[in-house]
Order: C-alpha cells, then structure tokens, then sequence
C-alpha cells in the first residue's frame, strides 16, 4: 500500500506551492510596475527635469543573460529526473557563477547610479529603485536557494529533494521573466 | 465510532497501527511544535477570539464615548487609537484568522477526506506568524504607540510628518507579517484542495464549503501583495524619506488610496466567502435537503472573488476622478449583487422546499440572510454616486458596513461555532442557551446599527470622537450604545454556553445533526489522523449517500487506503480526483515556531531602526529553514 505509484498524473505538491508563491511574488511585481506606470502618466516630466535617461546597453545585455541562465536550470531539472545527480550539480554551479556575476554586476550599477541620483530626490527615483532593488532581492533569494540544493544534492537523492530541485527550477524561470519586465520598465525613458 | 466498531480484528489492529504513528508530543511542546491543523485551527481559533474580545473592548469604549453629546471617557488622541486599533483588529485579527485559520484549517482537511493539509509544517508557520504581527501591533498600544490614522490609514495623515511617532510603523510592519501570514495560508488551502482531496472526489463532488474557501484563498493570494506593495513604500517613506506620495517630488497620494483599496475591497469578499461556505454547510443538514442550484453556487462564489478586484474605486467615489472612471466602478459594483443574489435564492430556496429545523446553527444562518440582504440593499445606494457623494463619511456607512460585515460575515462564524462545536470537543452545547444567545445578539445588533444609519442620514460625520448637543443626533448615539451592551450580553451568553458545554455537556456522538460531510463520518473529536480509512465519496453529500459507512468499515479491514505504515495521505489529481500517490507528510517540528519568532523579531527591530540587529535575525531565519528542511518526510 505504500509503493509510490510509478508514474504520476499531476505535479508533486511542492511545485505547486512555489506555483502559489510565485502567484503572489507576481502580484507583488505587477503592483510596482503599475505604480511606475500610475506615477508617469500622473506627471508632465519624465524622468524629472535634470535627471539623465537610463543608459539601455548594460541592463538589456543583462536581463537576456539572466534569461539564459534559465537553460543550465532547465537542463539540470532534465538531469536530475535521469538520475545523473552529477551533471545536475554542475549544471546548477554554473548558472549559479553566471547569476551570481549578474548579481554583483547589477549592483555595482546600482550603487553607481545611486551617487548621482538619490532615491529620495522624486517619485521618479523612489519607484526607479525600489523595482530594481525588489528584482535583484528575488535574484538573491534565487541563489540562496541554489546554493542550498546543491549542498542537499551533494549528499544524494530524495524524493523531497527531486521536488524541491523542481520548484526551484520554476522559481527561477519566474525571476528571469520578471527581470524582463523590470528592465522594460525602468527603462521605458529610453524607449 | 461506527466505522472502528464494526470492523473485525484486522481493522481494529490497523487503527492501532495509525494511532502509534501519528501520536504527537504531549503538553506545551506538542502544542509548540504541533503540525496537526486540527490543533493549529483550536490556536487560531482561542488567538483569534482573544482579539476579538479586545477589539470589542474598544468598540465599548467608543459607543461609550459617543453615547451623549459632550462625553469625556476618553479624548481625541485615544479616541483615534481605539478607532484605528479596532478596524484593523476585527478584520485582520479576528474575521480572517477565525473563519480561514480556525475554520478552515479544522474543517477543510476533515471536509475532503485528507489527513492533514499540504504543508503541515508552512500551517504552523502561518499560525506562529500570525501570533507574531498581533504581538507586535498590540506592543504599540501597550507602549502608548498605537496607530491613530484608521484602519485605512490615508496619507498624508499617515506620512512622518503628521504622525511623526511609531503608530503608524506598527500599523505597517505588523499588517506586512500579517499578510506574509495569511499569503502562505492561502497558498496552503489552494494546493490542499486542488491535490488532497479523497480519491473520487472530483470537483464535482466537492463541498461549497471548500469552493469558498478556494474563492477566498485566491482573493488573499493576488489581493494581499498589493497592500503589501502599498505598506512597503510609506514606510519606504516614513524611514528613508522616498517619494511616492508627496505630489511636491513627482509623487500622488492617491495612489496609496487606489493600492490600498485593490486590495480592500477584495478583502470584503474574503471576510464574506467563508461565511458562506458556513451557510451552505448549516443549511442543508437542517433542512434535510441537499443545497439548491449546486453548481450556480458553486460558481457563484468563485464570480464573487473575481469580480470583487474590479470595484475597489467605489471607495473613492468623492476623489475627484474622472466620470467615466465612477461609472464603470459603478456598474462594476452593481454587477456584484448578481453572484450574490443567486446565493441569495439558493438559500432561500433549499429552506422552502426542505423542512427546515431552527436549530440555534440555523437561526443564525437565517440572522445571516437578512444582515446580508439588508447590507446588500444599503451597499446599492451607496453603489450610486450621486448618493453616495451625499453620505460619504458619515454613519451611513459605518451601519453599512457593519450590516455586512458584523451581520453578514460574522453571524455564520457564531452560527459555525455552535455548530461544529460537538464535533472539536465531542460534546453538544446547550439549545436553549443557544438560541437565547441567537435572539440577544441579534436584537442587538440592529439596536446597534440600524439607528447610525439615521444618525448618518442627519449629518454625523465618522471619525468623530464627540459632538454637541444641539444637533439632534443625541437619541439615535443613546439608542446605538445600548444596543452594543445588549450585543456584548448576547456574545457573553455564548461564550458561557460554550465552556459551560465544553465541561458539561451531553456526549455529541459523531455526527449528531445527521449531517452529510465527511467531517461527521469520523469520531468527535477526530483522531489525529483524522479518518481510520480515507473515506468513500460518492457526492458532495457522503454521509447521507451511506448513513452506515459500511463500505468503509469493509475497506478499512481489506487495508485499502488505510495506509498504516507511516505519516502519509492520498494525492489525487486536482480534476477528477483519481488517485494519484501517496504522499509522505512531516510530523512535528520545532522550526516553524523558531522562523516565526526570529522573523517578528527582526521587523521589531526595523521597526526601532536597528538594521544591522534585523540583518542578523534575516540570517538566522535562513539558518532556520535549512534546518527545517534538513529534517525531510521520509517516503513510503
């Protein structure tokens, strides 16, 4: 009676429930968007009068190679259900170098861009960093969450671990569209 | 308990087998580390009461207050506070934790045939934080703190330059964990009833009671963010002086309006959804009727929950929006009444044509309609702008409100309460007393509410904290604070019948209403793993398909889904409900209330501007959930 039966209909439990938090992290990204698109369309001049337009090249190149690394995780995902526990683990690595030099990439252009104009100088600015600070922070959560797969997988396979792996994969195709649309909106000025 | 009873020495052995397994730890550490959601749903519902006795408690105070013209029990500043404290008490303290945390996590797992919910261990986190945010909003008042700008707390009057003291960050932080609390609830309820249900119960098949509870639960998932949203830019505003209010940097303070009311007004709907789900479950176990119009309803209330997101600017009808915007908001808000009008008749309809038997659960039921039909009536005059520019703040619609959310809302949890009483404590409460209580607190309620809508109609403005005697308002305030006395002694009478009961009362059996969910099937109490065999469905209502169980007192002999070899419950397809595998769930843990505290911790300490102090306790919330999951479900 306790045999797992062999091949399931639906998915485990567990990926449905970072289903849900994703349904909800979305929301929590559609608010700002929106809240950026609710200050603009409230306002004559955007950005304010003597603050520069977002540069495009930088962030663009960023958000697709965020969006890569969405394929090692995939590819990781398709290894593990082939029970190649190793090639999971360095595929995990690898997107994990990539984001993580996304990561401090992205905040060293924060921080740049935060000399010259303060988040506290407009509402322009005050949205302007609150998104990005939002995306990189789920980007953070992305990696933690990786690192600690990795260490789980290290020590060998569980069923938990398979779903964990799973919902993890999903977390990160989320961030990776979510960055997207971020970097479309902050960049809206330099359209 | 039939099922046990009747089944020879296999079965018998098989239940001992279960009762081995999922014995929990006994005294507080059992309670502090439990995942069972039967005992997580009791701590909700003894927290949720609690606050719902304090914010009753300022509720006196203010009727007090505003009984006579000129009253000096308390002044402007506390006035406010006791205001504030009570809005955001009954709703997030009290109406969402009572009838989905208590509610819902009792009866949900009982009601689809599981042995616990999806995440045993996220309910108990969802619980410890709940406790954590009341905590941490009531230190306000304990310190002399407390929030003072309404439940709605509008800026510019929320922003650091009008309430430049704590209030309102423990209005924010507090109401932030609060729905990090409810969020992972609602993510609970929806994977547990899309993939636990018992083998066979196709959606179909499901109790309306479950439908309102995924309606609500969908409604907290996509509403909640936003308020989130909202409280992370003022206080954003209030600690680091962003922007996004103040139209002198770019900013609008309407956006906090139109951010706090997309989440608001779904919020209504939250509060009501489970009342109904109440509803459809008293009415047909009383009228001997399987409920009217079953899938009608069952869509109604999911159209509720969607159509609830589309009407959120009829809070903001005097703004100065454009005309098109107020008329589609509107017809958006008249659209509401159809979903909720087919509910109307299918209640109305399933007690006609049954035979009714006024049973206190019933009687309150009954007080639940007319609150509601009588709520609904004055929310279609509000509905029109023209009218509703004319009564905007003033008591018009607070008795509005309160017909639908003390009447409406909470008049089913009362009714629930009474109801499933026998079945958490094994004992029947007294009728009488019961249906005293019913007709007290009903009477008061109208004494309570129904005047302030004159006093609104003669000018009375909310928010008030006293007015002068030469404006006619006096009899109407006088007649509404007795009203909130007789209420309080109906609520009172209650309470006594139910601990008096709880000691006293007559052994209840397992289904002592003849009801036909699945929750009456098994003992009363439920054992912890709730059924000895996972239940046979054959419809919305099993219990009275097979009055006997008799099928499931064969199965749980033959062995079939009894599965007494470890922690486990059926996962089944979210459709058709087939069997799909069994899962293996976590027994207690001592992390979910570890994280809980850690994390309230650390949004004190943002809360007292120490971040690096915050820092810390965000790694060690990270500390926390690795060893959470270090410890993982063993499989089969």
């Amino acid at each position: 009676m306790t045999a797992v039966a062999p091949a399931q209909a639906a998915r485990p439990n567990g990926w449905y429930g970072m289903l849900m938090l994703i349904a909800s992290e979305a929301t929590i990204f559609g608010a700002l968007i929106a809240t950026y698109a609710y200050l603009r369309f409230n306002t004559v001049a955007w950005p304010p009068r003597g603050v520069a337009t977002p540069s495009a090249t930088a962030p663009v190149i960023l958000a697709l190679v965020l969006l890569l690394t969405a394929a090692p995780v995939f590819l990781a995902v398709r290894a593990a259900a082939a029970g190649r526990r190793g090639s999971a683990i360095g595929l995990l690595a690898g997107a994990f170098v990539v984001q993580a030099v996304y990561l401090a990439i992205q905040a060293h252009l924060y921080a740049d861009q935060l000399s010259t104009l303060h988040a506290d100088a407009s509402a322009y600015a005050s949205i302007y960093y609150t998104l990005l600070a939002v995306h990189h922070a789920h980007v953070g959560v992305g990696l933690l969450l990786e690192l600690w797969i990795m260490g789980r997988l290290a020590t060998g396979w569980t069923p938990y671990r398979r779903t964990a792996l799973s919902a993890i994969a999903l977390y990160w195709y989320f961030v990776a569209v979510a960055g997207l649309a971020v970097t479309a909106t902050t960049l809206y000025p330099a359209w | 308990m039939a099922i046990i009873e009747g089944a020879d020495a296999r079965g018998v052995e098989r239940v001992e087998r279960l009762d081995r397994i999922w014995r929990e730890r006994p005294g507080l550490t059992g309670w502090l580390t439990t995942t069972d959601h039967k005992r997580i749903g009791l701590m909700y519902l003894v927290t949720s009461l609690l606050f719902f006795a304090a914010g009753g408690v300022e509720a006196l105070i203010m009727r007090t207050q505003l009984a006579t013209a000129g009253e000096r029990v308390v002044g402007p500043e506390r006035y406010d506070q006791l205001m504030t404290m009570h809005g955001v008490t009954m709703i997030f303290f009290f109406v969402i934790p009572l009838s989905t945390g208590a509610f819902g996590n009792y009866l949900i797992p009982l009601m689809i045939g599981a042995r616990d919910m999806a995440f045993p261990r996220l309910n108990a986190l969802s619980f410890w934080l709940f406790l954590g945010s009341g905590i941490l909003f009531y230190t306000g008042l304990a310190i002399g703190q407390a929030p003072d700008a309404g439940w709605f707390n509008y800026v510019p009057l929320a922003s650091r330059q009008y309430s430049p003291g704590l209030g309102i960050d423990f209005y924010a932080l507090g109401l932030i964990l609060n729905g990090a609390s409810s969020t992972v609830a609602a993510a609970n309820f929806l994977v547990t009833i899309a993939k636990l249900r018992a083998p066979g119960m196709s959606l179909n098949r499901m109790p309306l009671f479950c439908y309102a509870n995924l309606a609500a639960s969908f409604s907290l998932l996509f509403a909640l963010p936003v308020l989130t949203v909202d409280l992370m830019f003022l206080e954003l505003s209030r600690k680091f002086g962003l922007h996004f209010f103040d139209p002198g940097r770019g900013g609008q303070p309407l956006l906090w309006q139109d951010l706090f009311w997309f989440f608001g007004h779904p919020e209504v709907y939250i509060i009501v959804l489970p009342a109904f789900g109440i509803a459809t479950s008293i009415i047909p176990t009383f009228t001997r009727r399987r409920m009217a119009a079953f899938p009608l309803v069952a869509l109604a209330e999911l159209l509720v929950a969607f159509i609830g997101f589309g009407v959120w600017v009829h809070h903001m009808f005097t703004t100065g929006l454009p005309t098109i915007a107020l008329v589609f908001f509107a017809a958006a808000s008249l659209i509401i009444v159809i979903p909720s009008g087919i509910q109307i008749y299918a209640w109305c309809m399933t007690m006609v044509t049954g035979s009714p038997e006024f049973r206190t659960p019933l009687l309150f039921i009954v007080g639940f309609i007319l609150f509601f039909v009588f709520g609904g009536l004055s929310g279609i005059t509000l509905a029109a702008v023209p009218f509703d520019q004319q009564v905007t703040d003033t008591y018009y619609v607070v008795a509005h409100f309160h017909y639908v959310i003390w009447g409406a809302a909470v008049f089913p949890l009362l009714g629930g309460l009474y109801y499933w009483f026998p079945k958490v404590t094994g004992r029947m409460y007294h009728e009488r007393m019961g249906q005293i209580s019913f007709w007290l607190v009903f009477a008061g309620t109208n004494v309570t509410f129904f005047p302030m809508h004159i006093s609104g109609l003669l000018g009375m403005p909310r928010r008030v904290f006293t007015y002068p005697g030469n404006l006619g308002w006096g009899p109407e305030n006088f007649v509404s604070t007795l009203g909130a006395f007789l209420l309080t002694g109906g609520l009172v009478l209650i309470a006594v019948n139910l601990v008096y009961s709880r000691l006293r009362g007559e052994p209840a059996g397992p289904n002592p209403f003849g009801a036909p969910t699945l929750e009456w099937t098994t003992t009363s109490p439920p054992p912890p793993y709730n059924f000895a065999v996972i239940p046979e469905v054959t419809s919305p209502y099993p219990g009275w398909d097979d009055p006997t169980r008799e099928a499931d007192t064969r199965r749980l002999e033959r062995g079939e889904l009894v599965l007494e070899h470890g922690h486990e419950t059926p996962a089944t397809t979210p459709v058709d409900g087939r069997l799909d595998e069994i899962v293996s769930m976590p027994s207690d843990s001592p992390w979910p209330i570890t994280l809980a505290a850690v994390t309230t911790i650390g949004f004190a300490m943002v809360l007292s501007n120490h971040l690096i102090g915050a820092a810390i306790m965000a790694a060690l919330a990270a500390a926390a959930l690795c060893a959470w999951h270090a410890h993982e479900p063993e499989a089969g």
